[in-house]
């Protein structure tokens, strides 16, 4: 089964059109990488396939429409804007998020992303790189099958971003968790992605990196700037 | 001063006042975490009109006004929803309404209306065993949804794209809280009155937050920074003849002065 299927998707605000006739499917299990300019609708795709922007054409989700596959997707923002004064620690904040989730499976997630030692934190109060691990956190509670991450090692260095790639492909071989990601790092897709989805309000490529990911297609995103040196 | 608790009428008011504290106070962190300290007031002064409808129908102005409310909280919920107007400008036009059909109403009710000026400044010495009947089945059954929805709630004020990842159905939730605050607060007008019942949403929360380190300790400071106002507000008022709804402000206002100075020094002594 097709962990998501998106079939002539058009998505526009009044008469700007972002997304325009947008066609692709990911397999179950895989690492599938967006990649684009900015500005080119990466984020607006992603809220798209949660059902938070109206648009046209089909999403579906392991088959079903997207209301009754959200309990099975995690899903990371770019940005998570919240009052930074409410008094919410990281553990409340977690398990908000999935009460019902058991308190060594809660451990284990924590661990792995190393959230464990932020606990007793008020979210208010941390680092722009531990907000982003609590909130890949909050994606896992939900014990998904399909994982959505909207930049997630943006802000972190490269060492960092490394080590966050590394971890997703250990959820991805060890939990099976389909990955969708969106991502500016090039390099760091070629290598830990199995499909390459190319988005500049148009679908420009899709398919494995090393077919894709060519001067062509990279001039059509980027124009001429962009080279790729592998990591 | 605590003979006191020996009259029926100043059992009454303890009663009202911990249950409407309790309740404003748990209502409030919802308001004042997600910026919505203007539709409460909105809300507190567009139902004038729903306090003079049952003046001139003869019926109980605290149930036409929970009415009332409800309704405007529901068109102020679906506007926000459907319309490109901004939050500030539906709950301006919402507040400034409701209080003009209110003052039109009053134009055809002939005569002086003691009744009136309870629910303009609050009268909590004034209620009746039925009156607080009515703010217990409503107040209580506001208080359990908060109890049992409080995580999704502290979700949907936090984030309301993460809440509906979560499964919050954030249209429902936004009503049922716009409601919730629409009805808290008309109860609320018999014990502080229209103009000042807001107060009680803000201050006891505000306060807390200069104190707690965690949700769950933010929700239990709140409700007891509530309850010591208006209890200490109670007393004192009945001591020394003052206005009771006016003086339970006063404490609030005292107790967060407090707060913020002990914060400091506490904060002072660790640096």
């Amino acid at each position: 089964m097709k962990a998501l299927s998106v079939k002539n998707l058009n998505v526009a605000f009044g008469r700007n059109v972002v997304l325009e006739d947008i066609s692709f499917e990911l397999d179950s299990g895989v690492i599938a990488a967006v990649i684009g300019p900015n500005g080119s609708g990466k984020s607006t795709l992603f809220r798209a396939i949660l059902g938070l922007i109206p648009y046209a054409g089909e999403i579906k989700i392991f088959g079903d429409p997207i209301k009754a596959a959200l309990p099975r997707i995690g899903y990371m923002p770019q940005h998570f804007d919240f009052d930074r004064t409410m008094p919410i620690t990281v553990s409340e904040f977690l398990s908000f998020t999935a009460p019902r989730l058991r308190k060594p499976k809660a451990e284990t997630i924590c661990g792995d992303v190393q959230v464990d030692t932020l606990k007793h934190k008020l979210i208010g109060e941390l680092s722009g790189g531990q907000l982003q691990r609590v909130m890949i956190a909050q994606a896992l509670y939900k014990n998904p099958d399909l994982l959505l991450l909207d930049e997630p090692s943006s802000g972190i260095d490269i060492e960092g971003a490394k080590a966050f790639y590394e971890l997703i492909e250990h959820l991805n071989t060890k939990h099976k968790v389909t990955v969708l990601l969106i991502s500016h790092e090039v390099n760091f897709v070629h290598r830990f992605a199995d499909q390459i989805i190319c988005l500049n309000r148009k679908l420009i490529c899709d398919g494995a990196p090393a077919e894709v990911l060519n001067r062509e297609t990279l001039n059509k995103l980027y124009g001429s700037r962009m080279n790729l040196h592998l990591h | 001063m605590l003979e006191l608790l020996n009259y029926p009428f100043m059992q009454r008011a303890l009663i009202a006042g911990v249950l409407l504290g309790s309740l404003l106070a748990l209502m409030g962190i919802f308001v004042v975490l997600r910026r919505m300290s203007f539709m409460s007031d909105g809300i507190a002064h567009a139902s004038l009109s729903g306090v003079a409808a049952g003046l001139l129908l003869g019926a109980n102005p605290l149930l036409t006004a929970i009415g009332f409310a409800a309704v405007f909280a529901i068109i102020i919920a679906l506007l926000e929803r459907r319309t490109k107007l901004s939050s500030d400008a539906i709950i301006g036009l919402v507040f400034t309404s409701g209080m003009a059909l209110g003052i039109v109403l009053l134009s055809f009710s002939a005569g002086y209306r003691p009744e009136l000026t309870s629910y303009l400044f609050g009268d909590i010495l004034s209620l009746h065993w039925n009156e607080l009947a009515l703010m217990a089945v409503l107040g209580v059954t506001i208080a359990i949804f908060i109890l049992a929805r409080y995580r999704q709630l502290a979700l949907f004020i936090l984030n309301q794209e993460t809440a509906y990842v979560h499964g919050v159905h954030i249209e429902l939730f936004r009503i049922l809280l716009y409601v919730g605050v629409a009805v808290a607060v008309v109860l609320g007008m018999k014990l502080l009155g229209i103009i000042l019942v807001s107060a009680l949403l803000i201050i006891p929360v505000t306060t807390a937050k200069l104190l707690a380190n965690s949700f769950r300790v933010l929700m239990m400071l709140s409700v007891l920074v509530a309850d010591i106002a208006v209890i200490a507000g109670l007393f004192i008022s009945a001591a020394f003849d003052l206005p009771p709804g006016a003086t339970i402000i006063l404490c609030g206002m005292a107790l967060f002065i407090l707060a913020a100075l002990g914060r400091k020094i506490v904060f002072k002594g660790l640096m």
